[in-house]
């Protein structure tokens, strides 16, 4: 069996008096695509800058590809590209000698390839670094990752400051990855970023991972809500299976949806209806919603059906 | 407002320390070593008119009196720290703030860029109230009068609006912090040698008119004070602050009006390793450091013939062979005794390489360098190195260029004897190389402010020592004292060679520790 991607064993992080990392178990395989999902501050970019060898543990381990993270960071970088969440480059240094730069510590890249994804994220090259927003740096550094074809790609939160268009670019890019069988580890606090690219999602709250799964499991994950208007008073709806209701306003009703959808549909289209808002919710409100208080206990109820 | 008063806090006390100190000690060591009015009219005749010291200090109008030395010795060098002081406030409180990032998050607020402007000003002419009251207390402590110490004070103090005003100005052409201080250093040294050419060429006097260094002179406080030379400054500092204002509400917040094109056709070149690509980025800046150094060694070495006067009393030989050379009688001499400022611009050099690092890391930059397969090993040793050969490329140029402009002034001084006091700086720079750069791995947030703190508590130990009289063993603490002023001593071989490797040892021990600790943000 090959080693995995990436382990972590009892994984714990102090500083000083904050416990930021609390025994993180992980075992990633190569060639999966996993989503790291959590809240700001949940311990995210701990993780990472573990990972990568940037801090030390506290104690437990982490391991890329079966090298030690922290004893060995030149070594298990070789198959390692990483993109960070915010662009960290040298302001007086044009995008194209960025990228050269990058390429050429890395062990070099493929040029071709790189050529391509320079034209497919539209970047200006010969740009300063200094002179590009925030949103094209990302794409430099998101180049300089995806060009060396590494076996593991680490990304912080890549799309932040990316427009939609790009946004498109990089899910392509991801998807070209995966299919050559590079493992992907995506950390996110935007669902949707997870959603469209991810088949295994694990979930960060506090520094301990309360739930993991592939996204069919996690079925709760992906519950829309409805935001319903009525012409009246809000009528008596009929209990349905996989719908939670709340009464907002004396004439407002939200739903959670996370059965199906068409006898919801059909329950208030016998109502009068006077606006309806679909949308599905932010990880901060599934946190809030789900996992308040009692963080183990929701996961083994709701999860797995 | 309060923050910015608060922000200068370290800087300003350290500043106000070392103008009570220095006032002090100048005027006590003065009342002690020339106590009778002969050996005065002695030292005014020799030493006064010796035209390497006054590159130093500054003209003297009146030296038989205390008032008049201490205007001459006190108020000279006190001069150049306010400038300094005034700029690095400015600087500090307008450039630091934007790079930052934290300008934008103000001015989005209720503060107006005028009102922030004007806040960081006053706080910088606070300190500089603070410096005064200082330097009073300090000449009043060494005997003299009221009225004229506090003319006097207020003489040195003047130069700090003026260099504010400067660093306001710098501010807004620069387009990073580090060139604003670059550049603010730069007019510093300007004014420098402007006050050497009109005090020590003859007939050049007017061009002390053109310098605020000179205008300090001309007020001449303890011998026929006249105030209304201070309208100049005043004047200066307030042209300069309106100019800055104005070009404050020109450009743009976060970079400067002096940025150089924004795309550039790719060049490729030393991109190789970390090493090769900090040795191009510093490049510019390096040969800034070296030009200025290689400029100011020549004008010092084509002085140097022009030292050799005799009839220097015995009491200042003695003091100057407490200060470290044998005296000042011949262009050896001189020389050896002026290069111990080369050895403190080298010293801030290397302190300065290692703050680089430092913001390498602070800029997180170190994290996209760290996530790729570059050990902390070589990223940081290849820098190191790189700091230490352009400390020895710095301390070279010193060397030769002092010695070409000693021959081409007539000197008859040995290439040697000048390439050894060039080997000084270059230890002193390996030492504070390596002690900053175990600061830098085991304090990170505050290594680099002690270095720099460090060399400057070295040498000013090394430079009162000399005038008070304190034991050897005290003296000795510092890595100054253990120099050969060549070509004006004989050369210590060994103890540089200690030096330099004390410096390795630290920064080995830099390396080692660097290697265990996690990366520290801003």
């Amino acid at each position: 069996m090959a080693l995995p991607a990436i382990e972590t064993e009892q994984l714990t992080k102090r500083y000083g008096h904050t416990l930021a990392l609390d025994r993180l178990d992980l075992r990633i395989e190569p060639g999966e695509t996993y989503g790291f999902l959590g809240p700001n501050g949940a311990g995210k970019t701990t993780t990472i800058r573990l990972l990568l060898g940037l801090h030390r543990p506290t104690s437990g381990r982490a391991q890329l590809f079966g090298v030690d993270a922290w004893r060995d960071p030149v070594v298990a970088h070789r198959r390692v590209a990483y993109v960070a969440g915010e662009p960290f480059l040298w302001p007086s240094m044009t995008g194209a000698e960025t990228l050269d730069f990058l390429g050429r510590l890395h062990g070099g890249v493929d040029p071709r390839y790189r050529d391509m994804l320079v034209d497919r994220f539209a970047l200006d090259q010969d740009k300063r670094v200094r002179a590009l927003s925030k949103g094209n740096r990302q794409k430099v550094q998101l180049i300089a990752a995806l060009s060396t074809r590494a076996d593991l790609l680490l990304l912080d939160e890549p799309t932040a400051g990316l427009d939609p268009l790009m946004g498109k670019a990089f899910e392509e890019s991801i998807r070209e990855a995966t299919a050559r069988g590079q493992t992907v580890f995506l950390s996110s606090h935007v669902l949707s970023e997870v959603e469209a690219t991810c088949d295994r999602v694990g979930i960060l709250r506090e520094g301990r991972l309360i739930d993991e799964g592939s996204l069919p499991e996690l079925r709760h994950l992906t519950a829309q809500t409805l935001d319903v208007t009525f012409a009246g008073p809000v009528p008596v709806l009929p209990p349905l299976p996989g719908v939670e209701a709340k009464q907002t306003a004396p004439d407002a009703l939200r739903l959670e949806v996370t059965g199906e959808m068409g006898p919801v549909l059909c329950a208030l289209g016998s109502e009068q209806v006077a606006g309806l808002i679909t949308r599905q919710p932010s990880l901060e409100e599934i946190f809030l919603h789900h996992y308040d208080g009692s963080a183990g206990h929701d996961l083994a109820s709701s999860a797995r059906r | 407002m309060r923050r910015a008063l608060n922000d200068a806090r370290v800087r300003t006390i350290g500043f106000v320390a070392l103008f009570g100190l220095t006032a002090y000690a100048d005027t006590a060591a003065y009342a002690h070593a020339y106590p009778t009015l002969h050996s005065r009219i002695l030292f005014a005749d020799s030493f006064v008119h010796n035209k390497a010291i006054v590159l130093f200090y500054g003209k003297a109008y009146n030296v038989l009196t205390a008032g008049g030395y201490s205007a001459w010795r006190v108020g000279g060098t006190l001069s150049i720290l306010a400038a300094i002081f005034g700029l690095l406030g400015a600087v500090r409180v307008l450039r630091a703030e934007e790079d930052g990032g934290r300008s934008e998050l103000v001015l989005a607020g209720a503060v107006s860029r005028r009102m922030q402007f004007t806040c960081g000003l006053t706080a910088t002419m606070t300190g500089a109230l603070a410096l005064g009251v200082a330097e009073f207390a300090g000449l009043r402590a060494g005997g003299l009068a009221a009225a004229g110490s506090a003319f006097l004070a207020l003489s040195s103090v003047i130069a700090v609006p003026v260099f504010a005003g400067i660093g306001a100005v710098v501010c807004q052409l620069a387009p990073t912090r580090r060139m604003a201080i670059e550049l603010g250093g730069g007019a510093v040294a300007l004014a420098f040698l402007l006050r050497v050419l009109a005090d020590t060429v003859g007939g050049a006097g007017w061009v002390s008119w053109l310098t605020p260094l000179g205008w300090a002179e001309q007020l001449r406080a303890f011998t026929g004070e006249q105030p209304v030379v201070l309208l100049l400054p005043l004047a200066a500092t307030v042209g300069l602050i309106v100019l800055a204002q104005h070009l404050n509400t020109v450009r743009d917040i976060g970079t400067g009006l002096l940025t150089s094109h924004d795309t550039a056709a790719p060049r490729l070149r030393w991109l190789g390793s970390t090493t090769a690509q900090a040795f191009r980025l510093e490049l510019t800046s390096l040969m800034w450091w070296i030009g200025g150094v290689s400029v100011f060694a020549f004008i010092i070495g084509l002085i140097a013939k022009t030292t050799a006067s005799g009839g220097i009393p015995r009491r200042l030989q003695q003091e100057l062979a407490r200060f470290g050379t044998g005296g000042v009688s011949k262009p050896a001499d001189y020389l050896g005794l002026v290069f111990v400022s080369f050895v403190l611009v080298v010293a801030l050099f290397a302190v300065s390489q290692v703050a680089a690092l430092r913001h390498e890391e602070s800029d997180e930059r170190l994290e996209t360098l760290l996530s790729l397969p570059v050990s902390r090993r070589s990223w940081m040793s290849g820098r190191l190195v790189l700091a230490a050969t352009a400390a020895a490329a710095i301390s070279l140029c010193a060397g030769f260029l002092s010695w070409a402009g000693a021959t081409s002034g007539g000197a008859n001084v040995s290439l040697g004897g000048l390439l050894q006091a060039g080997a000084n700086c270059l230890a002193i720079g390996i030492l504070f190389i390596g002690i900053a750069a175990l600061l830098f791995s085991l304090l990170p947030r505050r290594g680099t402010g002690i270095a720099y703190g460090l060399v400057v508590v070295a040498f000013l130990w090394q430079l009162v020592g000399a005038l008070l009289d304190v034991p050897r063993w005290v003296r000795d603490l510092t890595p100054f004292a253990h120099l050969g002023f060549a070509p004006a001593q004989p050369f210590r071989a060994s103890d540089l060679l200690v030096l330099a490797a004390i410096g390795l040892v630290s920064a080995g021990a830099g390396i080692r520790y660097f290697v265990r600790r996690d990366l520290v943000g801003a």
